[in-house]
């Protein structure tokens, strides 16, 4: 195969910033366009009307106020190609559809069905399904998918591994199974990795570069974000502090499957340390922590053990990797009154603090980071160019029918 | 007339000693030299920095002003935006002294500061045990303790120049304790400081520095065994944190105590039990010279990004 020829690459970067133009100052004219771009009317209008063709571009309106001619107003059209982000929790499953220009169209969610496995595949494709047709959307509209997933996917065998919470789900190669069932390849993502960049995106991380997330729930677990790029580690195993030497010995056996860490603060550590000290009918750590508020001292004293352990950890991350920002997330890292006992005992143990925030998504902070994925790779699918090695900055997240 | 070649001139500067070194476009120290540290404080060590480039000059014959690209490595935190240092207790003054000022306004060259470690890091990367790696770690144990960090082929500095200051790693002991101050920091158990107070407090009389108690050991002393027993183990868990937040390929063990064969097996040998995946280790290859190794790799590197310098 020869090489394109150089007036294609060209195209495509006039293409790529048409499309970067109207993906942020959407509506626009062509008029401004070209000013903005900084391309010729005529390759202006050559673009535009090939955009038009391909459905990636639609007029809205016309330019008011002026005397003289007014001009036609465009925008990205929700018929450009759409995107599907998926957070399979061990709790909940959620969906989320949105449009090329990063509107989300409609999101869904309901409790993962507790026999996992392939059962949890077919869950997730119905209920992909479902919010498709809802949407009139045609599957085959739907170019890019990425999931949130716990644990570590292996990428020779598609399954995913790390993820005791799920059961199944370490025999299958999800990837290519749903894959085949949702009739387009499926990315699987580390879900605190997507959390952390759907706070980044859509969150309270916005503009921050280099970001600490540090998600308390069910487990414990770390994402970070330098210079652009998530920190993944030799394997892919950056983050997995279930095994910080915090919070006990870590030669205790029964510590050594969760790790030392996630044995005290994980769901199951908070309510048998809440048993062991005389708590009684408890089931969930949540539980456990409403207790607490309500008054149950010895609840409460779980409580502040678990912001004790979880502050030893966050001073931990902030003595290695000097985060500008670190951020609270997970359902019970987020919530209000513990975030607060963590900042106040960080205060003591650090000395360097740094700014504290919760995740402001909560528990959609996994979608939202899986969506920001997958337009990441939409947009990339159809103006990458190979030179350019970065990917076109997202537009300011915006919900349905939101217009500037 | 053709202009005269580019040369690089790199310093690595501790509390004890400062080593400097003049080489080629290419890398090669063409001379090398190591003196004691001026104890007066950070102007006289900023002056003695650029008197060794003079000297180093002058023994090679070529003119100072020849090198084009200058790297110095500070004992401390190096701010990546400012190039202010912190956290520098060997040095007196150098946290108020703008010392990458002064040495911008003495040379005729690009000057960059980078923290010792890092470059210590840079250095086993380029020349030493951590070639290919690409998220790799050197723990400088000694006098303090620090961290450099390779991650995704690069430096790691974290936000303010802080990644690694890991002195304050609160894993030390009783970590169990209910109340957060209790909690010790990595360097109050593995400072050479540290090391001697725990052989004192174990009973052990005859030694008043780590080189004894090493010396001690050699001899069979128990105390000193027992001693280097536990300061292993707390480094085996520092490595364990490490591992357990950046997943490294490697950990390369360095300065004075970290380098000691000694602790190294120790180290080894306590890891298994503690972490469930294997944790690779090495010791330093380029030992007390990793950091001016690394400083003048990093400065040749900058000075080949620079054509218009060589």
């Amino acid at each position: 195969m020869s090489p394109p020829p150089i007036t294609s690459v060209t195209r495509q970067l006039s293409r790529r910033s048409v499309f970067e133009a109207l993906l942020h100052r959407s509506p626009i004219s062509r008029a401004d366009l070209a000013k903005v771009t900084s391309l010729s009317k005529q390759t202006m209008s050559e673009v535009i009307d090939a955009f038009e063709q391909q459905g990636l571009v639609r007029p809205v309106g016309r330019t008011r106020g002026n005397v003289g001619r007014t001009a036609v107003l465009y925008e990205l059209s929700p018929e450009g190609g759409h995107v599907l982000g998926i957070d399979l929790g061990a709790q909940r499953l959620t969906v989320a559809l949105a449009d090329i220009a990063g509107r989300v169209l409609a999101e869904a969610d309901e409790a993962t069905d507790g026999r996992g496995g392939g059962w949890a595949l077919d869950q997730i494709a119905r209920l992909s399904d479902r919010l498709a047709r809802d949407n009139h959307t045609h599957p085959s509209r739907i170019r890019s998918i990425v999931m949130a997933t716990p644990g570590v996917v292996n990428p020779r065998s598609g399954a995913i591994e790390l993820a005791p919470n799920i059961t199944g789900l370490d025999h299958l190669n999800v990837v290519g199974l749903l894959g085949e069932k949702l009739g387009s390849p499926v990315v699987l993502e580390n879900d605190i990795n997507l959390a952390l960049l759907g706070e980044i995106w859509h969150g309270c991380a916005r503009n921050v570069d280099n970001v600490a997330f540090l998600a308390l729930g069910s487990g414990v677990g770390l994402g970070l974000h330098v210079n652009g790029r998530l920190v993944r580690g030799e394997n892919g195993a950056a983050g997995e502090i279930g095994y910080l030497p915090i919070g006990g010995d870590p030669l205790q056996a029964e510590s050594r499957p969760q790790g030392c860490l996630e044995y005290q603060i994980g769901a199951t550590g908070v309510v048998r340390r809440y048993r062991e000290a005389g708590g009684r009918d408890v089931e969930t750590e949540r539980q456990v922590f409403d207790r607490a508020q309500a008054g149950d001292a010895v609840a409460a004293s779980v409580v502040e053990e678990t912001a004790r352990l979880t502050a030893l950890a966050a001073a931990t991350v902030i003595a290695t990797v000097d985060p500008q920002l670190l951020v609270l997330g997970g359902s019970v890292g987020a919530r209000a009154d513990f975030a607060d006992k963590v900042a106040r005992l960080l205060l003591q143990l650090s000395p360097r603090p740094v700014e504290i925030r919760t995740s402001i998504l909560g528990r959609r902070a996994g979608v939202v980071g899986a969506l920001s994925v997958a337009l990441r790779r939409l947009h990339d699918e159809f103006f990458g160019v190979a030179e350019l090695a970065a990917t076109l900055p997202l537009p300011p997240p915006a919900r349905r029918g939101a217009s500037q | 007339m053709t202009p005269a070649a580019a040369y690089c001139f790199a310093a690595d500067l501790g509390g004890t000693k400062l080593a400097a070194a003049i080489a080629d476009a290419r890398g090669s120290i063409v001379a090398e030299l190591t003196e004691a540290t001026d104890r007066r404080g950070a102007a006289q060590v900023a002056e003695q920095i650029a008197g060794c480039a003079d000297k180093l000059a002058k023994t090679v014959g070529i003119e100072v002003t020849q090198a084009r690209q200058v790297m110095v490595g500070i004992p401390g935190a190096v701010n990546p935006g400012t190039g202010r240092v912190s956290l520098t207790p060997n040095i007196a003054g150098l946290e108020d002294f703008d010392i990458l000022g002064y040495l911008r306004g003495r040379f005729a060259a690009h000057v960059t500061i980078e923290n010792d470690v890092n470059l210590a890091m840079l250095g086993e990367y380029a020349l030493g045990c951590a070639s290919g790696c690409r998220n790799a770690a050197f723990l400088s144990l000694g006098t303090g303790t620090g961290l450099g960090l390779l991650i995704d082929g690069r430096l790691f500095r974290g936000a303010r120049g802080l990644a690694g200051e890991i002195a304050d790693l609160p894993i030390g002991r009783d970590p169990a304790s209910n109340s957060p101050s209790a909690s010790g920091t990595f360097e109050h158990e593995v400072s050479s400081l540290a090391i001697v107070d725990r052989y004192r407090l174990q009973g052990g009389t005859a030694a008043t520095t780590v080189r004894n108690i090493f010396r001690l050991l050699e001899q069979g002393d128990d105390v000193a065994a027992s001693v280097l027993d536990t300061t292993a183990r707390w480094v085996a868990l520092a490595l364990v944190t490490l591992q357990s937040l950046l997943d490294l390929d490697l950990v390369v063990l360095g300065g004075s105590i970290g380098v000691r064969p000694e602790l190294y097996e120790r180290v080894r040998l306590a890891l298994p039990a503690l972490f469930s995946r294997p944790i690779a280790i090495a010791p330093s290859a380029l030992g007390d010279r990793a950091g001016l190794i690394g400083a003048v790799w990093a400065a040749t590197q900058a000075l080949s990004r620079r054509p218009e310098a060589a």
